[in-house]
């Protein structure tokens, strides 16, 4: 079966854009995040009628279908389930057009988020969601993830920047969701789609809507000599009416690596650092940029510092941004956990982690896009170390269960995936969840797309996945890297 | 008719059960204040959430209030306005929360502020079969789950019975101006572009109306280029935005979505009262009857790909949404199944006559 499949998607993609060789299918089992899978067969489509072939012969040959970006997911999202066939967008990667009087563009999914930016800035726009992946990770994983990023805070997450959606849908045809225009008949769809973690269809075409970018620009650096004092400040920042672009803390375990690879002058020597970026106009940024540094001098922060030029204010970003990636300096490994608390609850939050961390024997440090209440604990460890894992999962479901008794989420932005979807019961109740897997399968009856993602598959009433018959158990989980 | 006042969620929900088995259409009502928007239905009683009209929680400095799906936006604002913040709908003042959502009408101030469904993070509905459940969260960020509350937006009670809402809040701009000016729909364009400040630039046949928010000194800066882009103009501070809408004084009201670029043209086949906003796409027209002109307005719109449903009179939504027998409509079909298997919800009112 997996042997006639190949047969047939190389018929149509030619023998380069099959995989099937062990080490292709381990190097497409897992994503980003700690969990591996496995696969059959790895496809990549140039086009959407390839994509339309991939999907049919998956369909025709008992596979259930993994839609992958660049595989910077961390939930495990596209980390594949035994008895899949994995379909890569990325060299879907045209920019199909650019059009700034309707403040939109068309592109293709494969497309990189940071290279979409670069193509809007000479004409003064940009496309707002700015993960810290934004130079590897692609359009259609920022819709299928619905992607947030620093400056989420006053621009909104990929949700709120998608006009219309693409989709090739588990039985092989192609449906487009939204409009050019600002409102569309018939029900919203789109909002189904985002975020729906490539559980409903692969994605083959966006609609994104433009921003303008900013006349003015300031980055303020904040140090302090304990966490509490700057995330009493960044809770005092939103209640002050203030509307900063962004504000992320970073704890000192974090600032002492970054600073090592991009040369910030950050404080190595403060417990936290608060970036604030404001934007807008020279006065209103002026403005806010007085009321900050009052409040944070009445915290007692122990740097105030205004980035000089726009280099610097680069570096200081490019330093929040390398985080995850400078990390690996310090610990082996990392479980990098995405939560969220109402952002008044930021302190109670913190001291929460740290109780978890000091029970558990762990260190966990911070980045936090704290304006959004959006925590992200790295938990290392040293994943040679017997027992060490059971701890981190133990810290991660303890710390989900904290944020939750404070009216919080299992996920910001990361998405459930794989990682957290045994987590949704916490969240949701038995009804919730039901609706939420009629409405999956209202786009994919036969549970082909992604199956065993956000939502147990496990008595659920439409039938197993295809992916079963290749054989899967009907709730196949994925197993953490060790 | 009868209008049934469930005095919780909990009576809300045996009420569906009930209506459900027995095959009793209702629609959900609250302000009445938008009940034009969708096509005709039948129904053999109404069912209305005034009576649940609580804040649940609302915590300023967090930014995020929860309130029963019955609250008035007028009484929601009072309650937002004394600690200085707004949630940036516009609504009628006598309208729900749960019928403006419902009904998916966004501010006049979208250009910046965005539309109704990004300032909503959760909801509670209770589903046209009487399933009591929950989608979003209290948090201004998440993502578990597939985004329920946005397909609550514009699914005109076919669905079910909003009972509360977590709304995402703003703080209230300290300066809120409007420039009034005259100039051409591709003039209101050019203000799009060079002000950003802008949260709505309004062309209607004899003006150009800017409204401008924010820091009172951007609004100053933001004052003078417009001047200099449209030449005479006069300031008024703390108005409504519009601060005229004719379009809703006549017999027939639509409100067209298309993309912006397609305004100037549009403009040319409808005759006064007209107003569109600039940037956004939105053109509202006055009309006289729901027979002709309206069918020829709505044609010219959906050359350009838009819809043109009716907000105000008779003449229903229009052509929009999934072609009827197309995958997309067949997902449609099926999440209104899923929502009301019995199709008690509102018959006929939604796109296509579903
Ligand atoms: C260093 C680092 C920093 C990060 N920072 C952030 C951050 O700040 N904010 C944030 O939100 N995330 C962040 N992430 C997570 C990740 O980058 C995002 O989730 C991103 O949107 C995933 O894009 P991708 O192209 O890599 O998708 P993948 O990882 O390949 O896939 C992600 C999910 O999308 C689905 N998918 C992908 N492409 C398609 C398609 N064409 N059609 C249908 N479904 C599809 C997959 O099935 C999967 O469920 C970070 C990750 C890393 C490694």
């Amino acid at each position: 079966m997996i042997a006639a499949a190949r047969r047939d998607l190389e018929e149509i993609l030619g023998s380069g854009a099959v995989l099937s060789d062990p080490l292709a299918l381990r190097l497409y089992g897992r994503d980003a995040s700690m969990l591996e899978g496995s696969c059959e067969l790895v496809a990549i489509p140039s086009n959407r009628e390839q994509v339309v072939a991939c999907v049919r012969i998956a369909r025709r040959r008992g596979l259930a279908v993994v839609p992958r970006g660049a595989g910077t997911g961390l939930a495990g999202g596209s980390t594949p389930l035994p008895g899949s066939l994995v379909i890569v967008t990325t060299r879907l990667q045209r920019i199909l057009e650019i059009r700034p009087e309707d403040r939109l563009a068309w592109v293709e999914p494969g497309v990189l988020n940071l290279d979409l930016k670069r193509r809007l800035a000479p004409l003064g726009l940009t496309f707002a969601p700015d993960p810290a992946s934004e130079a590897s990770s692609t359009i259609g994983g920022n819709v299928a993830t619905n992607a947030g990023g620093p400056h989420c805070l006053a621009y909104g997450v990929t949700a709120n920047h998608i006009f219309a959606v693409e989709l090739v849908l588990a039985d092989g045809t192609v449906q487009s969701f939204g409009g050019e225009g600002p409102e569309a008949g018939g029900y919203d769809l789109r909002g189904v789609i985002i975020g729906s973690e490539g559980t409903v269809g692969v994605i083959t075409a966006v609609c994104v809507r433009l921003t303008a970018l900013p006349e003015a620009v300031q980055v303020l650096m904040l140090g302090f000599a304990t966490v509490d004092d700057a995330a009493g400040v960044v809770s005092e920042v939103i209640a002050a009416g203030l509307t900063p672009a962004a504000i992320e803390l970073m704890d000192r375990a974090i600032v002492r690596v970054v600073e090592d690879f991009a040369h910030a002058g950050y404080p190595v020597d403060a417990e936290a650092v608060v970036l604030i970026e404001l934007d807008g106009l020279q006065g209103g940024v002026d403005r806010q940029r007085q009321a900050v540094e009052q409040i944070a001098r009445s915290h007692g922060a122990t740097v105030i510092q205004a980035a000089s030029d726009p280099a610097h204010r680069a570096r200081l970003w490019k330093g929040r941004k390398s985080a995850h990636g400078a990390i690996t300096r310090i610990a082996p490994d990392f479980l990098q956990y995405d939560v969220v608390v109402p952002r008044t609850r930021l302190v109670e939050a913190l001291a929460a982690v740290r109780v978890v961390a000091r029970d558990e024997g762990l260190i966990i440090a911070h980045i936090v896009h704290a304006g959004d209440g959006n925590l992200h604990p790295l938990i290392m460890y040293d994943r040679r170390s017997p027992g060490a894992l059971e701890h981190v999962l133990a810290a991660g479901e303890r710390i989900v269960r904290a944020c939750l008794e404070m009216g919080g989420s299992i996920s910001g932005e990361h998405g459930i995936g794989l990682e957290k979807r045994d987590f949704m019961p916490l969240m949701f109740s038995a009804a919730d969840l039901d609706l939420n897997d009629d409405v999956r399968a209202a786009f994919d009856p036969v549970r082909t797309m992604n199956p065993g993602k956000i939502l147990s598959d496990v008595g659920r009433s439409h039938g197993p996945a295809a992916g079963h018959a290749a054989g899967a158990a009907p709730d196949e989980a994925g197993s953490w890297r060790r | 008719m009868e209008t049934l006042t469930p005095g919780s969620a909990a009576e809300l929900v045996d009420l569906l059960r009930a209506a459900s088995a027995d095959g009793r259409r209702l629609l959900p009502v609250g302000g009445r204040t938008h009940l034009d928007r969708g096509n005709p239905t039948v129904v053999d009683a109404e069912v209305s959430v005034g009576r649940l009209s609580r804040v649940l929680s609302y915590d300023p400095a967090e930014l995020v209030a929860t309130v029963e799906a019955g609250m008035t936006c007028g009484e929601l604002d009072a309650i937002l306005a004394e600690h200085d913040q707004e949630w940036p709908v516009d609504a009628d003042p006598a309208a729900t929360i749960g019928g403006v959502v419902a009904s998916g009408a966004s501010s006049a101030r979208r250009l910046r502020v965005g539309p109704v469904r990004d300032w909503i993070l959760g909801i509670e509905l209770a589903t046209g079969e009487g399933r009591l459940i929950r989608g979003g969260a209290h948090t201004i960020k998440n993502v578990s789950g597939y985004d329920l509350p946005r397909l609550m937006v514009g699914s005109l009670g076919t669905l079910g019975v909003l009972t509360s809402l977590d709304l995402r809040l703003r703080p209230r701009p300290l300066a809120r101006r409007t420039v009034i000016a005259s100039g051409t729909v591709r003039q209101a364009a050019a203000v799009v572009a060079a002000v950003p400040l802008a949260c709505g630039v309004l062309a209607t046949p004899d003006s150009i109306e800017v409204r401008l928010e924010g820091w009172p000194e951007d609004v100053e800066v933001e004052s003078r280029a417009v001047a200099r882009l449209l030449g005479g103009t006069f300031v008024l501070d703390d108005v409504a935005f519009p601060s005229r809408q004719p379009w809703l004084d006549v017999a027939v009201t639509v409100e067209a979505a298309v993309v912006p670029s397609a305004l100037v043209e549009l403009t040319r086949l409808v005759s006064a009262p007209w107003g569109v906003l600039a940037g956004v796409g939105i053109l509202w027209a006055g009309i006289a009857s729901a027979g002709r002109p309206l069918d020829e307005l709505r044609a010219a719109v959906s050359a350009f790909g838009g819809v043109a449903p009716v907000i105000c009179g008779p003449g229903g939504l229009g052509q929009g949404g999934p072609r009827r027998g197309s995958g997309a409509w067949a997902i449609q079909e099926r999440i209104k199944a899923a929502f009301d298997p019995v199709g008690i919800m509102a018959p006929g009112r939604f796109w296509d006559g579903s």
